[in-house]
């Protein structure tokens, strides 16, 4: 059997080898140093570079080519994590073409040996070569055609403002709050020494806890069908609304921001966002109809002492100190 | 070979044989005493209680909680020791394993989330045990009185199809001949009694649970609201399991005696053959909210029957199931569109009865007018005219003044971007929710409501003449059907909607159950999506094609005779 035969099928081979049976191995949960997708691909060339020279094949710079072009299309569809949007995909892949033509263009010997097979193959020198390609790229041409003029519609993508600047000030149940200074009136005593309480259990016994169970209460009656009974956004209803409902739990939302903050979001819902936040869409309801403005703060409370997250806090509450004015 | 008795008796001699070991383990299976408390844990599992589940279940653990009264169905009281998921005998206490089965994967349906992913392995086990010292009636250390008697189930019998979707099985491919006999089981038990003609669970309105709570049969055809489906719904296991142990605490009984377990994994391939295959969300454990709405092109006029072909639509999600090859219809999909109560504004909806609607559509540029199929499942209808059920389908009142993505407030619009509300109310004829399954189903009297919405507060009737027409509907074993149809442009562009083809519309959907006495605000809602009149098929797609393969191949002649050339002037001295 011809030996640039004998290369490809090593290389289908090898590739389709690895990738069904040892790419699994190699993406487990928790990749570690060895253990890893980028190793997995290292030890793909090594085994095409070691079969080829053990078995002295000497692959033509044609196969050469088809090789290197392909192992990187393999790279960035299947190995490069996480996974590139398909536009940087055809960027990276333009960028890879023509790093393998630079490869076999280095210089003349080797674009003329790249070249042969294919000036035999069109003027019908490998016969069946010609017959196969030239039949099979008018139909190729004529699929993508059909396939660029069907009609194929995607819903619009909508970007939207997770977290608006908020107002200087607030007017909730006719009083003003301002925002910059505003506190947690319930914030009584350090959270950190309340973890290990019990909600009710306690509550007649320490006032913390009293204004955390009476916070959770609200929480359990009016909350958690979008924000749920794990604080995390997937409650019963949230996989309806879009945006969807805010998780308590992830760093990103109650952790970085200020109680005032909250009491504004709690207290004026989706109806109070500015139009970059889609007022139109969010569920959340302008709870200032629904709830006391005790019951705001107490339900705020809560929500930092069930996921032990901290408000945020400015300069007089820091404990690093800075520059004195 | 030849089939003769000799040989059947040679084949039947190692099943046989099977069957005889295997037996006495599934019908002999020894009583055991139930799992005791681990004392040790207590104080951990208190810690863990009183900060997750205390909330719903309650401080005693009677399924009391604050949430408790605004929950459907209502958190589990564990002070009788009733649990609905086990694989110990009906009536019997679970097994430590499957409490903790059940804390770690939630209950699909309802506010019961998986634990699984916040707790640890230790505090999960904590927490069960603690659980267990809640059951005041019994006791799991009663090594007396109590015993479980631990059911076998067997093994799937069929290797089937788990679909294309990445980490979700489907369980396609069970032979029809074993769903055929499954529904000859269904009859014969008369599970329509209480689950509905269909398996929608629309047999029996008067069911309670044990505590006189009102309690419904589950809707097969919505599998992934199964308790005990453990995130993974469309397993057959979790109905065999449920028919096999029966739910503790409700009227499911178990049907250990009367069915035997090759019959239930029969009964279990129909009852999964019902669940329609949709891409399930790992996180919500529901599937995934179609946010487009593709009106299909339609030449000549559309089919006004909710009946006709041209409404069919397949059971499966196309995108992940090839449709079936005898699959008459020209519409490729219905729509999934989640629902959820209205609690947002004013009186509140936290116990709606409808959790999704199927949508499909069609418009003809002959009729110039667009049709909406809306369907969903609802168990029971109302019979009252004060309180009728009701589905709507609401649009940005002005299209044109809408600038990007702006909307209305989803909630009947807003004070400066009002809604074009198209209700349909509908009382069902000759209808009574304690009728036996009626394959006919019952034809409803429909009046169509245009409203003109500037907030949930601000509604107001449309005076000026009426544009939309609901042409067909149909109530048939607790599905609703309303064929709506419009004009695309009305004489009215003041408050009426003019539906552009070929762009983006927000649409978006609201519906009311007379019976749970829903009435304006208070009702079940969906958020924004699109819709788009697609436009045909271009004539173009059956002539380009061709014409640009004819041309590639005319540039592979030149390609050859220039190489050709090329390489005889080489030959010839004349290039170099």
């Amino acid at each position: 059997m011809n030996k640039t035969f004998i290369s490809f099928l090593v290389f289908v081979g090898t590739l389709v080898g690895f990738h069904m049976g040892v790419f699994p191995i190699f993406t487990p949960k928790e990749p570690t140093w060895v253990i890893n997708r980028y190793v997995y691909f290292l030890c793909i060339i090594a085994t095409l570079i070691i079969v080829n020279i053990v078995l002295r094949l000497k692959p033509p710079i044609s196969l050469n080519a088809l090789v290197v072009w392909s192992l990187g299309f393999y790279f960035y569809k299947f190995i490069l994590y996480p996974p590139i949007p398909w536009t940087l995909f055809i960027t990276y892949m333009m960028l890879w073409s023509i790093g393998t033509f630079l490869f076999i263009s280095q210089d003349e010997e080797t674009f003329r040996e790249f070249r042969k097979p294919i000036v035999k193959m069109i003027i019908g020198e490998y016969k069946l070569a010609r017959i196969v390609v030239f039949a099979a790229l008018p139909i190729l041409v004529g699929f993508g055609t059909y396939k660029a003029l069907i009609p194929k519609f995607q819903e619009p993508v909508e970007l939207r403002t997770v977290h608006p600047a908020p107002p200087a000030t607030t007017r909730v149940h006719g009083k003003t709050y301002t925002l910059e200074t505003q506190k947690n009136p319930y914030r009584i005593d350090e959270q950190d020494k309340y973890q290990k309480s019990f909600p009710f259990l306690d509550a007649d016994k320490q006032e913390y806890m009293k204004n955390v169970t009476e916070g959770g209460t609200v929480f359990f009656q009016n909350c958690h069908y979008c924000h749920g009974d794990q604080l995390n956004g997937l409650g019963m209803f949230s996989h309806v609304f879009n945006p969807t409902p805010a998780n308590f739990v992830d760093p990103g939302t109650i952790a970085m921001l200020r109680e005032s903050f909250l009491f504004w979001r709690v207290s004026k819902g989706g109806p109070g966002l500015p139009n970059e936040s889609t007022p139109w869409s969010s569920a959340m309801p302008p709870w200032e109809e629904h709830l006391t403005t005790e019951q705001i703060w107490k339900v705020i409370l809560f929500e930092y002492w069930y996921t032990g997250w901290h408000p945020r806090t400015f300069d007089d509450e820091s404990s690093i100190v800075g520059v004195k004015e | 070979m030849k089939i003769n008795k000799k040989s059947i008796g040679l084949l039947m001699l190692p099943l046989i044989l099977l069957g005889v070991f295997f037996l006495p383990s599934t019908v002999f299976a020894a009583p055991q005493p139930p799992d005791g408390v681990k004392k040790d844990l207590l104080e951990k599992g208190k810690q863990v209680y009183f900060r997750r589940c205390v909330w719903c279940h309650g401080v005693e653990g009677g399924g009391d909680g604050p949430s408790a009264e605004r929950l459907f169905t209502r958190p589990r009281n564990f002070i009788q020791g009733t649990f609905k998921i086990r694989r110990t005998d009906s009536g019997e206490l679970p097994l430590e394993a499957d409490l903790i089965r059940t804390v770690k994967n939630g209950l699909p349906g309802s506010a019961m989330p998986p634990w699984g992913e916040v707790l640890s392995e230790d505090e999960v086990i904590a927490v069960v045990n603690f659980v267990k010292t809640l059951v005041q009636d019994r006791s799991f250390d009663d090594t007396e009185d109590e015993e479980v008697n631990v059911q076998e189930f067997g093994q799937m019998p069929w290797s089937v199809d788990q679909g294309q979707i990445p980490g979700q099985k489907l369980y396609l491919g069970i032979p029809q001949a074993d769903i055929d006999a499954g529904r000859e089981v269904f009859i014969k038990n008369k599970c329509f009694e209480c689950h509905g003609g269909e398996g929608r669970g629309d047999g029996n309105p008067t069911m309670k649970d044990d505590w006189g709570f009102p309690i419904v049969a589950a809707d097969w055809q919505q599998c992934w609201n199964f308790r005990g489906s453990r995130r993974d719904p469309y397993n057959p296991f979790n109905i065999v399991r449920t028919i096999s142990t029966g739910l503790n605490g409700t009227p499911m009984p178990n049907f250990k005696e009367q069915i035997t377990v090759e019959d239930r994994w029969k009964l279990a391939a129909f009852v999964n053959s019902l669940c329609p295959r949709k891409k399930i969300d790992k996180l919500t454990n529901k599937p995934v909210t179609d946010f487009l709405i593709s009106s299909l092109y339609t030449e000549g006029e559309v089919a006004r029957s909710v009946d006709d072909p041209m409404w069919d639509t397949p059971d499966h999600d196309p995108n992940w199931v090839t449709k079936p090859k005898d699959y008459p219809g020209t519409l490729n999909r219905k729509h999934y569109i989640a629902m959820g109560g209205q609690i947002t504004r004013g009186e509140r909806n936290f116990k709606p009865k409808v959790d999704n609607l199927w949508v499909s559509s069609r418009w003809s540029p002959d009729e110039k007018a667009v049709y909406y199929m809306v369907e969903y499942h609802n168990r029971f209808l109302s019979q009252d005219s004060e309180y009728k059920d009701a589905v709507a389908i609401q649009w940005p009142g002005k299209l044109q003044d809408l600038y990007g993505a702006e909307k209305p407030y989803f909630i009947f619009g807003d004070s400066k971007k009002p809604v074009d509300i198209w209700k349909a109310n509908f009382l069902a004829q000759d209808y009574s929710p304690t009728n036996p399954p009626n394959e006919k189903g019952y034809k409803l009297d429909v009046s169509v409501e245009e409203i003109v919405g500037h907030g949930y507060d601000a509604l107001t009737a449309k005076e000026t003449a009426p544009t939309v027409e609901v042409v067909d509907s149909i109530f048939k074993q607790g599905r609703v059907k309303i064929l709506f149809r419009r004009s695309l442009e009305t004489e009215n562009k003041e408050t009426d909607i003019q539906i552009p083809s070929e762009s983006f519309i927000p649409v978006s959907f609201m519906q009311w159950s007379g019976r749970n006495k829903e009435k304006n605000e208070t009702m079940a809602i969906s958020t924004w999506v699109y819709t788009i009149l697609e436009p045909p098929i271009p004539d173009s797609i059956y002539y380009m094609p061709p014409i640009m393969a004819l041309i590639f191949i005319g540039l592979e002649g030149w390609l050859v005779w220039m190489t050709k050339r090329t390489r005889k002037m080489y030959a010839e001295g004349k290039a170099k």
